[in-house]
């Protein structure tokens, strides 16, 4: 699966710069809703924070993928985040987390998550590929990142 | 003495190891003075990484290997084996 393609261009925004946790989901959910015109913004964060409250998506090396399923939703709908300065997410190797690809995704469907997971996994294991997302100055040059580790 | 310890289990979470099982797997693998290594056809992913562990795909129905080495190899074997037989502590 092509990230590039799973993240739009409109959903790719970088240097941002939110302060804690809950500011973060916050725009994640905004940003979600216009792709999802069904849903709510109340219930795409109610659905991010549920996740987080059964575990932090912090994954490790100053990246987080948080995400929530949607009851109805045909389509995932991807976001990629690199805020300025790293922020506590409670992460499990207690690093402090600047790269967020937050996920939408359908209820159900579970091994198309794990699909997706470990396409996005696979990407972001590979340090060059965080260190030109963590040096990209703006939206359309974070998205050409995504681009180019596609080829 | 090189002591390393391996077992074989059955992935029985509906989910799989998603997200949330990897990072709980991946915070008792740190626990214990060992290195544990999860082997899956032939991918394998050490067992402290949650991005390598959600490579392996594993989902429900899944065999794993579990190796362990290191002076705790055999309490991490033991404690790892125990977290995906009991479905990562989820309830299905």
């Amino acid at each position: 699966m092509k990230l590039s393609t799973l993240i739009s261009e409109d959903c790719s925004k970088a240097a941002v710069l939110f302060n804690s946790k809950k500011r973060i989901l916050q725009y994640i959910s905004e940003l979600a809703q216009q792709k999802i015109p069904s849903a709510n913004q109340h219930e795409i964060l109610e659905a991010l924070l549920c996740r987080e409250k059964l575990g932090s998506t912090g994954i490790g090396k100053g990246i987080a993928i948080p995400h929530g399923r949607l009851p109805g939703l045909n389509n995932i709908v991807a976001i990629i985040l690199v805020n300025q300065q790293a922020i506590p997410f409670d992460a499990y190797d207690d690093r402090n987390v600047d790269i967020f690809v937050a996920l939408i995704v359908p209820d159900g469907e579970n091994k198309q998550h794990l699909e997706t997971l470990a396409s996005i996994a696979g990407k972001l294991n590979n340090k060059a590929f965080c260190k030109r997302l963590r040096q990209a100055s703006n939206d359309s040059e974070l998205h050409q990142v995504l681009v180019e580790f596609d080829k | 003495m090189r002591r390393e310890y391996e077992g074989v289990f059955l992935i029985k979470n509906k989910l799989g190891l998603h997200a949330r099982a990897a990072t709980v797997l991946a915070q008792l693998s740190t626990q214990f003075n060992a290195q544990v290594t999860l082997h899956q056809g032939d991918k394998s992913a050490p067992g402290d990484s949650v991005l390598a562990l959600l490579l392996l795909e594993s989902s429900q129905g899944k065999e794993v290997k579990v190796t362990c080495t290191g002076p705790d190899a055999q309490d991490a074997l033991l404690a790892i084996g125990n977290l995906i037989e009991d479905k990562f502590h989820e309830s299905e």
